[in-house]
């Protein structure tokens, strides 16, 4: 990640070091980061994508989030954050800063089952409108049946 | 107009009518000699191509292959089509629209599944979203094996189909209707959950393999013994 953006994750976040893979952000700030990450010329959204962590006896029930942004031009850069969340919790959506944004954060609200608050329009968007759960869980069974055609 | 739909017999209800007229039998099955020629070689094609059957599907029906000379070429609506060639994956999302589309075409018609993906669900075929072969829903009257067929395979294919058709009108065509071997065809590769004869073992190693990794996206080195590959 190039050096501007590695300052602002040190100052916003109180980081000593930036980890390659990009550092944990707490929910409610990510829409002041990626807002500031646009100023600075951040104007493509690449990825969001959640994985599922089960739980087991070290850790509860958890979900991660990695965003992915780019500085489009000569020289361009890639930054990139995560966000965790328990599996009661919901992230900001970012549908208002990327208009991008809107059917990935749907995609993953379709096979992960995040919650994006305030996002204007969260209904799935691959799978039959009437389908039961969110297949890219861990503890969803990958032969589960699905009548009449399954 | 009546479709048996377990033996796809096409039976004309004239038929019956006209048979009682003395003399007129000798007229009518020369008549149907040639309607069976016309609707075996004008067999237009409506292509349901879902994913890369698809791609191979249109090299068959470019003029390097030459699907042409058969009488045999895509319309892009199936109300003016006699076959179905069921070209790709077909997903749990696509089933209700490839059934929908099979009746908006006209009797007679006849469905083609054009490799393993509309013959089983191929590799896909345990998938949680993918359907397992489209004669789970639809009646296919000839399948034509491969990942993907090669188009010399297609040409086969239709050609089996062309055979049908004529041994079917002429009523001397008899189905392979084994209970056993269609039964062996559509029972999945790897027991469901709720299958009685499902290996526990099976579930166990599926949820071990889920729970192995960690959220720092690191995955726990798996002991010597534990490998599946040596
Ligand atoms: S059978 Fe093979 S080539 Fe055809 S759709 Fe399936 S995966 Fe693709």
């Amino acid at each position: 990640m190039p050096d501007d953006v590695l300052a602002l994750f040190r100052t916003r976040l109180g980081l000593e070091e930036v980890p390659p893979e990009g550092p944990f952000v707490p929910p409610e700030t990510l829409p002041d980061i990626v807002a500031a990450l646009k100023e600075m010329g951040f104007l493509l959204f690449l990825y969001c994508a959640a994985t599922h962590w089960p739980a087991t006896e070290n850790r509860p029930e958890a979900f991660t989030v990695a965003y992915g942004l780019r500085r489009p031009g000569p020289g361009s850069s890639t930054a990139r954050l995560r966000v965790r969340i328990p599996a009661d919790g919901s992230i900001p959506t970012l549908s208002g800063l990327f208009a991008g944004a809107d059917w990935q954060e749907r995609e993953q609200y379709d096979l992960v089952g995040i919650h994006f608050e305030g996002h204007p329009d969260l209904r799935r968007l691959m799978l039959p409108e009437d389908w039961e759960g969110h297949p890219l869980r861990k503890d969803y069974a990958i032969d589960t049946h699905h009548f009449p055609w399954r | 107009m009546a479709v048996d739909e377990t033996s796809r017999t096409f039976v004309h209800p004239l038929y019956g009518w006209l048979e009682k007229i003395p003399g007129l039998s000798v007229g009518l099955t020369t008549a149907d000699a040639v309607l069976s020629w016309g609707l075996e070689h004008s067999l237009w094609v409506f292509p349901m191509a879902t994913s890369c059957c698809g791609i191979e599907f249109m090299a068959t029906m470019t003029s390097r292959f030459d699907m042409d000379q058969f009488g045999t070429f895509t319309r892009p609506t199936p109300r003016q089509c006699d076959v179905m060639v069921v070209a790709g994956t077909i997903t749990v999302k696509m089933a209700p629209r490839v059934k929908r589309l099979w009746d908006m075409m006209p009797e007679p018609r006849w469905c083609v599944a054009m490799g393993s993906c509309a013959i089983s669900g191929d590799f896909y075929r345990n998938l949680y979203a993918v359907v397992p072969g489209v004669d789970t829903f639809i009646p296919v009257d000839v399948y034509v094996p491969g990942c993907p067929p090669a188009p010399d395979h297609v040409h086969a294919g239709m050609h089996v189909l062309m055979e049908k058709i004529r041994q079917v009108r002429k009523g001397t065509f008899r189905p392979n209707a084994d209970p056993a071997a269609r039964e062996g065809l559509l029972r999945p590769s790897i027991p469901r959950i709720g299958d009685p004869d499902r290996d526990p073992a099976l579930s166990r190693a599926q949820a071990e393999a889920a729970f192995r990794m960690d959220p720092g996206c690191q995955v726990t080195p798996r002991s010597e013994d534990e490998r599946d590959v040596p």
